[in-house]
C-alpha cells in the first residue's frame, strides 16, 4: 500500500517530508486537506493530528505527525531499501552529530528564518497584513549571527557532517522561501562556505524537484 | 574513561541529560565552568565545546557532543539496555517513530508555554527581576489548551507512548520547576491522567537520583 502525506507544499514542515521521501526513493501519494477548517474536526484531531495540524504520514494501517518524526521514521525504517542514499549514518557517533545539528536547526536556525518569511510570504496571504519591517530587521540580524557561526562549522565542508544528511534536510524548506525573496539571499551569497553548502542542495535533483512543487 | 557532562545544576538542558544517564545507568562526572556567563563565551568554549556558546555538552572518551536532545539520543543509542533494562527509544520502528512523535509535542507544543512561565515565575524572580503578569497569563492559557491534548492522549496509558521513553523524560526539566517553584501545580492536578502521569514521573528513581545530584 503507497504511503499516503497530507499536507500543503507551501507548508515548510510538509516539504520536509517530501524532500526526505524523494531522497530515500519512497513512492507515496500526496494528499491535500480538504481545507484549512478541515484540520480542527473533532476526527482529524482524534485520529490524524491531536493538534490540528500537517503534515500526517499514512503508512499502511500506522499513523505518524510531526515532520521531524516522520523522517525519522521513514530513514529508520525505508533507508537504503530503494536507493543508496544515507541520511541518518549507522555510525552511532555520525548520528549523534547528525542530531546535534538538527538540533542546531529547531534551536537557532529555523526563528530567525521564520521571523522573515512569517512577514515576507505568510503575513499577506494568511493574515492580510503588510510585511512588519521591525520584526524582518531583527530576523535578519539574529540571522547573521547564526550564519557566521555556520560559515564556520561548514569549512572545508560540503554538507554540515560533511556528508549529505537529514539534518541539511530539516533546513531546507525554510531557507528555500527565505533565499527566494530577493531581498534575503544575500545572507547566504555573502559566505563562502555557507553559500556554497546552500548551492550544493538546491542543484540536488531530488531537493529542486520538491522546491519545484511549492511554486505550483 | 567516565563520560564528562559540561553543564550546570540549574539549567533545565543539562538536566535532561542527567535524567538520561541515570534512567541508563551511566556513571558521568558534572563539570560545572567556574564563570559560567564569560566562560561558554571564550573563543576556545566556542571553538571546541559548544559554537552557539550553551550547555550542555558531552564528552565520551574521544567523542564531544552538544545540545541536550542530541546527547540524550546518542546515549539511547549507544548505551540503551546495557546497565540498566531502561529502554528510551523503542526498537520497533513503528514504536520509536510514535516516541518521536511525542518528543515533538514536547519541543513546539509543550515547551514554549511551560518555559515562558518558567522563565518569568522563577528565572528572573530568581535574579531579582519582575515577571510580566499579561506574559504569564497568556502562557497559562496556552499550556492549558495543550494539557488538555495530553489529557486526551493520556486516557488508559501510563506514558506518553504506553511504555516509559524518550518522549517522557524531556517533559522533567520545566514540568519540575514549573509545578514545584512556580506555583502552577494545579494546571497538572486538575486533569486526572495528566496528575497520574506526572506523579509516576517523579516517582522513577533515576528522577529522584537526578534531583541530588543537582543538588550536590
Amino acid at each position: 500500500m503507497t504511503i499516503k502525506l497530507i499536507g500543503y507544499p507551501i507548508s515548510t514542515p510538509t516539504l520536509r517530508v517530501v524532500i526526505c521521501l524523494k531522497e530515500l526513493g519512497i513512492p507515496y501519494e500526496f494528499e491535500p486537506p480538504a481545507s484549512f477548517q478541515a484540520l480542527k474536526d473533532k476526527d482529524y484531531i482524534a485520529n490524524k493530528h491531536a493538534f490540528g495540524k500537517i503534515p500526517v504520514l499514512l503508512d499502511g494501517d500506522y499513523v505518524i505527525n510531526e515532520s521531524r518524526a516522520i523522517c525519522r521514521y521513514l530513514v529508520s525504517k525505508y533507508q537504503g531499501k530503494y536507493n543508496d542514499t544515507i541520511l541518518i549514518p549507522s555510525d552511532v557517533h555520525k548520528a549523534g552529530l547528525v542530531e546535534q545539528f538538527i538540533s542546531y536547526e529547531s534551536c537557532y536556525y529555523d526563528s530567525p528564518v521564520s521571523k522573515i518569511i512569517g512577514q515576507e510570504v505568510f503575513a499577506k496571504k494568511f493574515r492580510g497584513k503588510d510585511p512588519d519591517p521591525e520584526i524582518i530587521k531583527q530576523g535578519r540580524e539574529d540571522l547573521s549571527k547564526v550564519l557566521d557561526v555556520y560559515e564556520k562549522l561548514l569549512e572545508g565542508k560540503e554538507y554540515l557532517i560533511g556528508e549529505f544528511s537529514l539534518a541539511d534536510i530539516f533546513h531546507c524548506p525554510c531557507t528555500n522561501l527565505a533565499y527566494g525573496i530577493a531581498a534575503h539571499s544575500d545572507l547566504w551569497d555573502n559566505r563562502p562556505n555557507v553559500k556554497n553548502w546552500w548551492n550544493n542542495l538546491r542543484n540536488r535533483d531530488c531537493i529542486k524537484k520538491s522546491f519545484e512543487e511549492v511554486k505550483n | 574513561m567516565t563520560i564528562k557532562l559540561i553543564g550546570i545544576s540549574k539549567s533545565t538542558a543539562t538536566l535532561s541529560v542527567i535524567v538520561c544517564l541515570n534512567e541508563l545507568g551511566l556513571p558521568y562526572q558534572l563539570e560545572a565552568p567556574a564563570n559560567f556567563a564569560v566562560d561558554t563565551k571564550t573563543e576556545d568554549y566556542l571553538a571546541n565545546k559548544h559554537p552557539f556558546g550553551k550547555v550542555p555538552v558531552l564528552i565520551d572518551g574521544d567523542f564531544k557532543i552538544n545540545e541536550s536532545r542530541a546527547i540524550c539520543r546518542y546515549l539511547a543509542s549507544k548505551y540503551q539496555g546495557k546497565h540498566t533494562n531502561t529502554i528510551l527509544i523503542p526498537k520497533d520502528v513503528h514504536q520509536a517513530g510514535l516516541v518521536e512523535q511525542f518528543t515533538s509535542y514536547e519541543s513546539f507544543y509543550y515547551d514554549p508555554p511551560v518555559s515562558k512561565i518558567v522563565y518569568q515565575e522563577v528565572i528572573y524572580k530568581f535574579h531579582g527581576k519582575e515577571s510580566d503578569p499579561e506574559i504569564v497569563k497568556q502562557a497559562c492559557e496556552d499550556l492549558s489548551k495543550v494539557l488538555d491534548v495530553y489529557e486526551k492522549l493520556l486516557e488508559g496509558k501510563e506514558y506518553l507512548n504506553g511504555e516509559y521513553s524518550l518522549a517522557d523524560l524531556l517533559h522533567y526539566p520545566f514540568t519540575y520547576y514549573a509545578y514545584s517553584y512556580a506555583n502552577r501545580s494545579d494546571l497538572w492536578d486538575k486533569r486526572p491522567n495528566v496528575k497520574k502521569w506526572w506523579e509516576r514521573l517523579r516517582n522513577r528513581d533515576a528522577w529522584k537520583k537526578s534531583l541530588e545530584d543537582i543538588k550536590s
